[in-house]
């Protein structure tokens, strides 16, 4: 949860500290410099109307000054000084042109300094001479100028108050930068930096800021936070990385301990064990005791661990009931080994639940591996192996992950990869076997077997690969699989005039739970038009026991569409008689196990006769599973069992085969149309 | 008076050298040394025929006239007549022109070295007048001036404008005569002068309208340009011209030639007047486009020698002033021919000069009128004989 939010924080890395300096930047300078222009422009503005003023008045003086000295040569007709005196003024370079006109009107002196300036503007004023005896107006003077240089004056004006304001402006940005960031970037960074850092290191420190302004008050404030907030860190890091109910490390701890595993050991070749321990039936602790207790027993283990192992050997919980122990240097295997029967010791030590005493049992996988072994990292997925096998082999021992576990592990896991191709490439292959009667030697009805032709692997059998459908959530798929091939079955024995002889299909305990499963058996047989009667349902006691409720409901609605419900093995299990009376059972199975010593053992036969006779009253039909001697096949017949199944008889065969034999022996459809309207009482109501 | 004159010319002529009662000259009377330094330049008429008639008159009064000439350069002319006051042999007089004030230095230096001096055309002005007073006042040695009345010049001068204009009845459409005047500058006391005369007749005439009074620089060019200037201008004003006053020759010659430009007919519709006696001037007079020039101011030189050839010989002019003022007199068509072959030859040595000197008694008492100017004249290759 840390890991990720650092990584989400990490992107967005760049220093906020400079996004708001530059954001005060840009939020003011263009302010800054519009301001700036506006106020030059006015200014400009106005020095440029009081030049235009102090130039029509300049101009206005020139041509009074000009009249009084031209009005003499003007007077005296002297023309030619006339235009001398205009010629002087040209040197002013506004002064486009200048003209004089007697007193008849008349241009008498013309000078043209500009012809090409455009945009005159003419001031004129009369020439007034006198002398001691007269005044009189000679002409008037007229100056001809243009306001060209002052707009020049005014435009290069313009552009250097632009460039004087731009470089103002740069200078202001400059000097906001600096302030900016001593002022603000500097505490901020200082912050930002403690931030990060208390990203990385999941700690919380303080920021170095000295200033006593605001963000010397939000430093001081950030670092009491930073406080506050450093012993919940403490707390979030031990609880993030330790079980809360046994205060052992969980299994987050165990990664990154894993991976200092390596870095920690005295030498490459010290040898690492590592135990992989899991409570056998921890749910029954919990069923039976409750919650409270289940949990008080989980911390009565880990202190039991705990109080087992030395200082540098580590114990975590990794959930549930699975606990691990890392002895980080044993010498040998062997030695390995017996500290995890030491464990193991530890954990049986009886405890006191509720006042009642509970021996606790566990298995354990080990796995011993070099500190230098690349593979160091897979531990717990090794340990697991051999833990496995201690589960289905031998619970409440150790097993040690050696070359033929993980054999059995890759082959595992290879079928358990190959079971959607299997599926696909149609490499499940339904078997038959026969049951026969016992006295008449007639073929009833046959059991569908499921078997796997694996490219590699060969034939194989259920036993192996049916935990794995089940564990791959295959169950319905490869029930449906044989659902189908049976009805087909069925469509070829009918066709083979054998339509009486019925197939028994084998219900996995997970398709007791399933509601839909009545519906499918309806729809494929009628697919393949033949009669749900023809089939038989055979399932397990533990079926029955996880789901009681679902499980009669299905059991229910299979017997209505006409199918008839076998227990398997029975005998072996709880083998309940409430059970017997409880669903609605049409068959049982006796288990082989009870068979094989017959007629040897007096005690199997016993067991069998009461199974027999019980099933009798309850109008059960018995069959007896591996039937492999004809004594056995008589024992049988002499107890009222009627049906029969085993080598002695049939060998589970593909069908071709079974309709081969069928052929050869011909007949016998009779007896079994008589037998079946009696196994099928409910479907009938 | 002439007709005395001429007898007592022909007689004294025809006798020889007489030395009549009374002389205050005896042919043997000791010579003078006399500098003349002019402000003119070699050339410029005026000042060659000032100094041209004083070495005529210097030979007919024994006198040698020296003439240095400044060529229009104030400074030359310092230097030039500080450098005569500080020879050796020094002259017995000194006349200068003080044209610009600029003799007043050479004044006070041929004072302080005890040379009889004699100020021609130009007398002092202004400040200087004041600060040195009368001639003999404190410069002892300042005998005194010779000068032209230019006012009365331009009197007449204006008044034959105003005379013709009336007889040819040029009124412009206001009724009045209107007239130009063009003078040489406003500075110097010859133009004021003339130019006062000018404003006096026009004042005295009611019917008269001088439009202008215009400067030409003395010159040809300028005047035909503000002559034409002003003949433009009236045209516009709707003005009849009806005469232009010309400070001297130059100007009227210049007027001459706008009036013709202007497509009127000097002497006909028009009437101009000058000053100077100019060749020029008589040329156009005689062929009547110029109405007069007045003048003959020239002959100064002369009548400066008669003066000190008087005074060394006992008979001072400041008897009757210092300031000796000599009239001019108007060439006009009826009197042209009397003086136009002595002007267009410079024959000077013509005049006989020793016939103005001062009667005894009368001592500062000349007449040097035009007629008594054409009545010393003798005819060339002496005729008188």
């Amino acid at each position: 949860m840390m890991r990720d939010a650092d990584g989400m924080n990490g992107s967005s890395k760049p220093a906020p500290s400079r996004s708001v300096v530059r954001a005060m930047i840009w939020a003011t300078v263009p302010v800054l410099l519009l301001v700036q222009l506006l106020a030059s422009a006015g200014v400009e503005v106005s020095s440029f109307w009081s030049q235009i003023r102090q130039l029509d008045a300049r101009i206005a003086r020139v041509a009074e000054s000009r009249a009084e000295l031209i009005a003499e040569p003007l007077w005296k007709m002297r023309y030619d000084r006339v235009t001398g005196v205009l010629n002087e003024i040209m040197h002013d370079e506004t002064i486009a042109a200048a003209a004089v006109y007697d007193d008849t009107g008349v241009v008498v002196a013309r000078v043209v300094a500009r012809p090409e300036v455009q945009a005159l503007t003419e001031v004129s004023r009369p020439i007034n001479y006198s002398n001691g005896n007269m005044a009189v107006q000679a002409g008037r003077i007229a100056i001809a100028y243009s306001y060209a240089t002052l707009y020049m004056d005014a435009g290069s004006r313009l552009g250097l108050l632009l460039v004087v304001g731009l470089l103002a402006t740069l200078a202001t940005v400059i000097a906001m930068r600096i302030s900016a960031n001593i002022f603000i970037g500097k505490p901020l960074a200082a912050m930002m930096s403690a931030i990060q850092r208390s990203k990385q290191d999941s700690r919380a420190y303080p920021a170095d800021v000295k200033s006593s302004n605001e963000f010397g008050q939000l430093a001081i404030a950030f670092n009491a936070m930073q406080h506050t907030t450093s012993g919940a860190l403490d707390r979030l890091g031990h609880m993030a990385s330790h079980d809360p109910l046994t205060g052992l490390p969980n299994r987050r701890t165990l990664s990154e301990r894993l991976a200092t595993l390596s870095r920690d050991a005295g030498s490459q070749d010290a040898l690492i064990a590592f135990c992989f321990i899991d409570l056998d039936d921890f749910k029954g602790i919990n069923d039976t005791f409750g919650h409270d207790a289940g949990d008080k027993f989980l911390v009565h283990i880990s202190e039991r661990l705990r109080g087992t192992v030395e200082a540098e050997d580590w114990v975590a919980r990794l959930g549930g009931d699975e606990f691990v122990v890392i002895r980080p240097e044993v010498s040998n295997e062997a030695v390995a080994q017996a500290f995890a029967r030491q464990l193991l010791e530890a954990i049986s030590e009886p405890i006191m639940l509720h006042d009642k005493q509970v021996v606790p049992r566990a298995s354990i996988g080990l796995a011993v591996r070099r500190a230098g072994d690349p593979e160091l990292s897979h531990l717990p997925a090794l340990a697991d192996i051999a833990l496995y096998h201690a589960k289905s082999k031998a619970p409440g021992t150790v097993a040690v992950l050696d070359e033929a576990l993980q054999h059995d592990y890759r082959r595992r896991r290879d079928l358990e990869l190959a079971i959607p191709t299997g599926f696909s490439e149609g490499q499940f292959e339904v078997w038959y076997q026969s049951q026969v009667d016992l006295v008449t030697q007639d073929i009833i009805s046959l059991e569908a077997l499921i078997r796997w032709r694996h490219p590699e692997h060969g034939v194989i059998g259920p036993g192996e690969f049916l935990p794995l459908i089940e564990r791959s959530g295959n169950n319905a798929r490869l029930t449906r699989y044989v659902l189908t091939d049976a009805c087909r079955a069925l469509q070829q024995l009918a066709e083979a005039g054998r339509p009486h002889i019925r197939i028994a299909i084998n219900l996995p305990p997970s398709e007791l739970a399933d509601h839909s499963l009545a519906a499918c058996l309806r729809e494929t047989c009628e697919r393949f038009d033949v009669a749900p009667s023809l089939l038989e349902l055979e399932i397990t006691e533990g079926s029955l026991i996880n789901n009681m409720a679902s499980a009669s409901d299905t059991l229910r609605r299979l017997r209505r569409l006409g199918a008839t419900i076998a227990l398997d093995d029975f005998g072996t299990g709880y083998s309940s008689l409430a059970h017997l009376r409880r669903f609605p059972l049409d068959k049982v199975k006796i288990d082989k196990a009870f068979i094989r010593e017959i007629p040897e053992s007096a005690e199997d036969k016993a067991i069998v006769g009461v199974i027999a006779s019980l099933a009798g009253t309850l109008g059960l039909t018995l069959v007896a599973e591996g039937i492999e001697r004809a004594e056995q096949a008589q024992a049988m017949r002499e107890m009222g069992v009627r049906l029969g199944q085993g080598f002695l008889y049939h060998k589970p065969q593909p069908l071709d085969a079974v309709l081969r034999q069928l052929a050869e022996i011909g007949g016998g459809e009779d007896r079994g149309l008589v037998d079946s309207p009696s196994i099928a009482p409910e479907f009938a109501a | 008076m002439t007709i005395i004159l001429r007898i007592w010319l022909a007689v004294s002529i025809a006798c020889g050298i007489l030395a009549p009662a009374g002389s205050a000259v005896a042919a043997d009377a000791k010579p003078l040394n006399i500098v003349f330094v002019s402000p003119g330049k070699t050339g410029e008429v005026y000042w060659d025929m000032v100094a041209q008639t004083m070495q005529a008159a210097g030979r007919k009064l024994n006198a040698r006239v020296e003439v240095l000439t400044s060529e229009r350069n104030y400074r030359t002319m310092q230097e030039l007549g500080l450098g005569v006051v500080a020879r050796a042999d020094k002259p017995d007089f000194l006349i200068l022109s003080n044209e610009e004030s600029a003799a007043v230095p050479i004044l006070e230096a041929a004072e302080a070295a005890g040379i009889k001096t004699l100020l021609l055309s130009n007398s002092l002005i202004g400040e200087d007048a004041k600060r040195l007073g009368p001639p003999r006042h404190i410069l002892k040695n300042w005998l005194g001036d010779i000068t032209t009345d230019l006012a009365t010049a331009g009197a007449r001068m204006a008044n034959a404008l105003i005379g013709a204009a009336r007889n040819e009845k040029w009124q412009s459409p206001d009724g009045k005569i209107h007239l130009l005047a063009i003078g040489g500058d406003e500075i110097t006391p010859a133009s004021i002068a003339r130019n006062a005369g000018l404003q006096l007749a026009v004042a005295a005439a009611p019917d008269v309208v001088l439009d202008r009074m215009l400067f030409a620089n003395w010159t040809q060019s300028e005047a035909e340009q503000v002559a034409a200037n002003y003949l433009g201008w009236a045209q516009r004003k709707g003005i009849r011209p009806a005469g232009i006053w010309a400070g001297n020759d130059p100007m009227a010659l210049g007027a001459l030639k706008a009036v013709a430009a202007a497509g009127i007919t000097p002497g006909e519709a028009i009437q101009v007047v000058g000053l100077n006696w100019s060749e020029d001037a008589l040329r156009e007079i005689k062929a009547g486009r110029l109405l007069l020039t007045d003048g003959g101011h020239f002959l100064l030189g002369g009548w400066s020698i008669v003066l000190l050839r008087d005074f060394a010989d006992g008979c001072d002019f400041a008897a009757t002033s210092p300031h000796v003022e000599v009239k001019t007199s108007a060439i006009t068509r009826d009197n042209l021919a009397s003086v136009a072959t002595l002007i267009a030859t410079h024959a000077f040595d013509q005049i006989d000069f020793a016939q103005f000197r001062a009667k005894a008694g009368h001592c500062g008492q000349y007449d040097f009128s035009v007629e008594a100017l054409i009545s010393s004249i003798s005819p060339p290759g002496g005729a008188g004989e």
